[in-house]
This record gives structure tokens, C-alpha cells and sequence, in this order.
């Protein structure tokens, strides 16, 4: 487990420039949160000491609807240019997302201000200031605008840090075969070399395969063919060395969705726990059970099955923490619908995954 | 020299073997896939030296090691793994050397070089281990028995030894009861000045007409009887349990 330091500090820094940061503004949060501080202003501005001489409610009504309309007119704008302004740098696309909002706004008021004069309705101003009524609609948006993209930026910003971190210590999480199983591996090999050539150039290809998983792996989401496949390579390398102590049982249904994402290097830790804490402090050894079939949504349900030494001999264990980190490693890329189960029995350990289809 | 060697794995003690035979004057005595096997064997066939992995099955390098130190003569020993993380432990186990895997022939000659010259001439005193061991070892008519200590189901105190009643019999060990309770606290209680019983095993009290209280011990006909000064804690206990 080797978090270097470089690409892991890489990952706390800001976005690098250019990155589109703007906020999706065709989702309902961002609307949602846009109408409501803008409500929230328009409470503030009634309620400040003014002309007192009209009702504060029927006011309230008009400024209500007149802003909500205008705010709405913006977010559709900027919803609509958004992948325009994504391509631009950083700071041109803030600069773009206020302008447009500021037109906007400046041309709604103009519509409203019009419509208002053509009705004789006299919700705005005389005839005379409907050039100050654009300017100062126009001059508020600028302000509550650059307010609330100000907020979107912090927003996004923290979001891309939640990810980059979980996303860095899930990396870590994956480098993880234990040291020793590498040198034990290599004595393995070396100890094959002259009596058996060909058992150990398969060893040696098996041993690539799997460190080519655990250290390249990082980002590219894997398939359960794939995986299986991995943890059957690390368990061929296992027999070598435990020899006769060491039964595999591998079943796999012919129905299976091979295809089905899943996270890289998943099944393989469970593998080694299974290894490590069952049949390895077991004198006589034991069968490692690999089930894994079709369930009926399409998804995958994979039980990895070990026997289990009595309390004494327990391997001090670990086993918990990995267990937590796959655990995790699920919910992170299957959400609730996938699951890690574990059964524990007097002499067995079992670990049940449901990996559903995306 | 006479060597055993003593490694869960088979390609492992074939590569350590094939090492051996290639530097010559050396006589392998025996293998054992296991720390209580190795130990067993080398009381049966008194090597010079052992080679023994950390990481075993049933019992560990560290704990074999402080059994084959309490043989006579004691064999030298080596300790071999596959990951640096025991070296220290290692040192303070008193060993002649210690070798990483895949191993070199160089550092290995190096390892015999040394114990031929000091033997077992290192003093064999153990550091208390910083785990419980996993048997007790005992000698039964010139043969070494090691009973695990799951299976014991009570000891007791008999002058300067204490005798291990177990699910196959019982054997004396030249330990002290303190020592023993010490060490095995997890696992035993007290309910005499001479007598530790398994927890595991303890089923609960029965008093009798004459007031006097004994231990009930699962799979165990034995009375055993609790001492006043042990009743309340040993009340407490098995109402907890």
C-alpha cells in the first residue's frame, strides 16, 4: 500500500485552469437554490424602509413574480450556453456566465418595463426612468449574480475534493498485495527454475498479470470476467506454493454476465483473505470456494467460501479493515444496490457480493 | 552438520534443500511443514542447527524457537522469511542469523559459517514473548509431547512442577502455576492456589451439603474445588459469562 505523495497532494489541489467548474445549471438543485436566494432578496429589499404607501403584500406578489421570472429566464439561458462556456478558460467562462446573466436580466426588465407602460399598469416606474429601471435591474443582477456564482464555485469545488479524495484513497486501497506474497512468489519461482521450467514461466506470467492489475488499474473500471480471471491466476501462483494443502473449487454459471463492470482488482483481496486467514494457518489446508452466478436482475452474485482455524490459531486480523475497504469500494461504484454479506460460521467463512448492472 | 528444516512450503523446502547440497558437508536430518513439527522432530533426531520459517501453520518460527531452546542439547537456530518485518524480533530471539527469500547461496553459506562457529553456544535465554505461546511442551518418558492449549482443561500446581490435564491425558511441565496464569490470562481462570481451569470449559458452581463449592467443568468428571478467596471473582465470572 504505497500512496506516493505526488499524485496524492496533485489531487488536493484546486482544478486546474480551464477545467470547466461552471455549474450544471440545468439541474433542479441550482434552479432551486437560485430562486430561493433570490426570493430571499426580494424580502430584504420590501422590507427595507421605503415608500411606505402601497400594501407590503400585493407588493411582495409583484416583486416575486417579476424576479422569479427574470431568474428563470437567466438559469434557461445559462443552461442552454453552458457547454459553449465550458470550452472557454476558467475565468473567461465566469466572465461570460455574469455577462449574460446581467443581458438578460437587462433585456427582461426592458420586455416587463414596456409591457408595463403599453397596460397603463404603473407597476414599474413613470414612463420618464424606464432607462434607470434596465440600469438598476441590470446593476442588482451583477451583484446578486456574481453572490451566487461565487456560492456555485465553493459548491463545486468542494464536491471535486470529496471525490478526489475518496478517489485517492480507493487507489491506495488497490495497490494492495501483501509484500509477502511477492517474496514468497519469487522463492516460489526460483525454487521451480531448474526442476520444473515450464511451471515456472507460467508463474512468472501469472505473477505479471496480477502486480500489471494492482499498480495500473487506477482509474479504468474492470469487467467480472476480467477479475475472475485474476483471482484464478493468483490462486494457480497460491498452489504452487502451498501445494497439496491448497484446493480450489472454481465454479463459474455459463449464463454469467461476463461483461459487467465492476471495480479493478475487487475479487482478488478477498481471495487472499481467504488464503491468508483460512487455509494458511490451517496445518492440513483446506478448499477455497469460488460460486458465481447469474441473479435474476442481470447482476452477479459471487460467494467466496474458506475454512476457518479455531479462535488460537487466528491470524491477528486484518481481515475486518479489508473487508471495510471492499465494502466501500462497492457502495462507491454499484451505490446501494450492491453488497458485501458476510457469514460466519464455527469453521467457515464466507463472503457474499451482489454486484447489480449499472 | 546436521540440519532440519522447517517451512510450510513445499517449493520452499525443496529450493532451501537443492541450496544445501550444493555447498556440501551438510546433513539433512528432516523436514517439517510446521513450528510443532519441527520442533517434535528435532527432540526425535537432535540436529546442529535449524532452519526455520517465521510464518507456519499450527505453531510459529518464534514460538518453535523458544521450545527447540529449551531442548538439550538445544539446536542453533535460523530463521528464514519471506518479508523483513520480523527482523528485529528475530535478533532478540536470539538467533544465529536470519535470511530473507528467495535466499542467496552466498548469505546462506554466511548463516552456516556462523553457526558452526557458535553452535548453540548463544545463550539460550529467551526474552519473555510478547504473545502467549500456542503449546506447552513437555517430556514424557524421553519423548517430547506438545499438548495445544485449546485443548487443555485444567493445571494444577504439584511442588516445582505443574501437571496439564488435557483432552488426551495429562502430562507434567517444569513450569510455575504463576507464570502460567500469567501468560495464558485470556484462557484460564483461577479457583484454587494450585488450580488454573479453562474459561471455556467452565460450566458453573455446585456447592455441596457441607459447604464447600466445586468447579463443573464441561467433558471433565474431575470435582475440583474452589477456594474461598477465589469465590467471589470466580462468582462474578461465570455470571458474566
Amino acid at each position: 500500500m504505497s500512496d506516493t505523495p505526488t499524485p496524492f497532494a496533485a489531487k488536493h489541489a484546486p482544478a486546474p485552469a480551464g477545467a470547466p467548474w461552471l455549474p450544471d445549471f440545468c439541474s433542479l438543485p441550482v434552479l432551486l437554490s437560485a430562486m430561493l436566494v433570490v426570493e430571499l432578496l426580494v424580502v430584504a429589499v420590501l422590507l427595507a424602509p421605503s415608500d411606505e404607501t402601497r400594501p407590503l403584500l400585493p407588493r411582495l406578489g409583484t416583486a416575486t413574480v417579476f424576479a422569479q421570472w427574470l431568474t428563470l429566464l437567466c438559469i434557461v439561458c445559462l443552461c442552454m450556453l453552458r457547454a459553449t462556456f465550458s470550452r472557454l478558460p476558467s475565468w473567461a467562462s465566469v466572465a461570460a456566465a455574469h455577462a449574460i446573466l446581467v443581458a438578460a436580466v437587462a433585456a427582461g426588465s426592458a420586455v416587463v418595463f414596456s409591457i408595463d407602460q403599453q397596460l397603463g399598469l404603473g407597476l414599474t416606474l413613470p414612463a420618464a426612468l424606464g432607462a434607470r429601471f434596465v440600469l438598476r435591474n441590470a446593476l442588482l443582477a451583477a451583484l446578486v449574480g456574481a453572490a451566487l456564482l461565487r456560492y456555485f464555485y465553493v459548491i463545486e469545488q468542494w464536491r471535486a475534493r470529496v471525490r478526489a479524495e475518496t478517489q485517492a484513497r480507493l487507489d491506495g486501497l488497490q495497490a494492495r498485495i501483501r509484500p509477502h506474497f511477492l517474496f514468497n512468489s519469487m522463492n516460489t519461482i526460483a525454487s521451480l527454475i531448474r526442476a520444473q521450467p515450464l511451471a515456472a514461466e507460467h508463474a512468472v506470467m501469472d505473477l505479471s498479470d496480477l502486480f500489471r492489475a494492482a499498480l495500473g488499474a487506477n482509474n479504468k473500471p474492470s469487467t467480472l470476467a476480467a477479475e475472475l480471471e485474476l483471482a484464478q491466476r493468483y490462486l494457480a501462483i497460491e498452489r504452487l506454493r502451498l501445494g497439496e494443502r491448497l484446493q480450489v473449487d472454481f465454479d463459474l454459471a455459463a449464463d454469467l454476465p461476463r461483461d459487467l463492470p465492476v471495480p479493478a482488482l475487487l475479487l482478488q483481496p478477498l481471495v487472499e483473505n481467504a488464503i491468508h486467514h483460512g487455509i494458511q494457518p490451517l496445518a492440513e489446508g483446506g478448499t477455497v470456494r469460488v460460486h458465481a452466478q447469474r441473479e435474476e436482475s442481470g447482476g452477479a452474485l459471487i460467494r467466496i467460501a474458506n475454512p476457518r482455524p479455531v479462535d488460537s490459531a487466528r491470524v491477528p486480523s486484518r481481515n475486518g479493515v479489508a473487508l471495510a475497504n471492499t465494502r466501500m469500494r462497492i457502495e462507491y461504484h454499484f451505490g446501494r444496490r450492491g453488497a458485501l454479506d458476510v457469514r460466519e460460521g464455527e469453521h467457515d467463512f464466507e463472503v457474499i457480493l451482489r454486484l447489480p448492472t449499472p | 552438520m546436521k540440519v532440519l528444516i522447517a517451512d510450510d512450503e513445499p517449493p520452499a523446502r525443496t529450493r532451501m534443500a537443492s541450496l544445501l547440497a550444493e555447498l556440501g558437508d551438510i546433513e539433512i536430518v528432516g523436514e517439517a511443514g510446521d513450528g510443532r513439527a519441527a520442533v517434535e522432530m528435532a527432540a526425535r533426531v537432535a540436529p546442529d542447527l535449524v532452519l526455520l520459517d517465521i510464518n507456519m501453520p499450527s505453531m510459529d518460527g518464534f514460538e518453535a524457537a523458544r521450545h527447540l531452546a529449551a531442548l538439550a542439547p538445544a539446536p542453533a537456530v535460523i530463521f528464514c522469511t519471506a518479508y523483513d518485518e520480523h527482523a528485529l524480533a528475530a535478533f532478540e530471539a536470539n538467533a544465529i542469523d536470519y535470511l530473507v527469500k528467495p535466499i542467496r547461496i552466498e548469505r546462506l553459506q554466511a548463516a552456516l559459517t556462523r553457526a558452526r562457529r557458535y553452535g548453540n553456544a548463544l545463550p539460550a535465554v529467551l526474552p519473555p514473548a510478547a504473545h502467549a505461546r500456542t503449546h506447552l511442551c513437555a517430556r514424557v518418558r524421553g519423548n517430547l509431547v506438545m499438548v495445544p492449549i485449546a485443548d487443555i482443561v485444567y493445571l494444577i500446581a504439584e511442588d516445582k512442577y505443574v501437571r496439564v490435564h488435557h483432552a488426551r491425558g495429562e502430562v507434567l511441565v517444569e513450569e510455575s502455576l504463576k507464570a502460567l496464569e500469567t501468560e495464558f490470562e485470556e484462557r484460564f481462570v483461577r479457583i484454587h492456589r494450585n488450580c488454573l481451569v479453562a474459561k471455556q470449559r467452565l460450566v458453573g458452581l455446585v456447592r455441596t451439603a457441607d459447604e464447600r463449592v466445586f468447579a463443573h467443568l464441561a467433558d471433565c468428571a474431575e470435582q475440583l474445588e474452589v477456594s474461598r478467596r477465589c469465590l467471589p471473582a470466580l462468582r462474578k465470572f461465570v455470571k458474566g459469562g
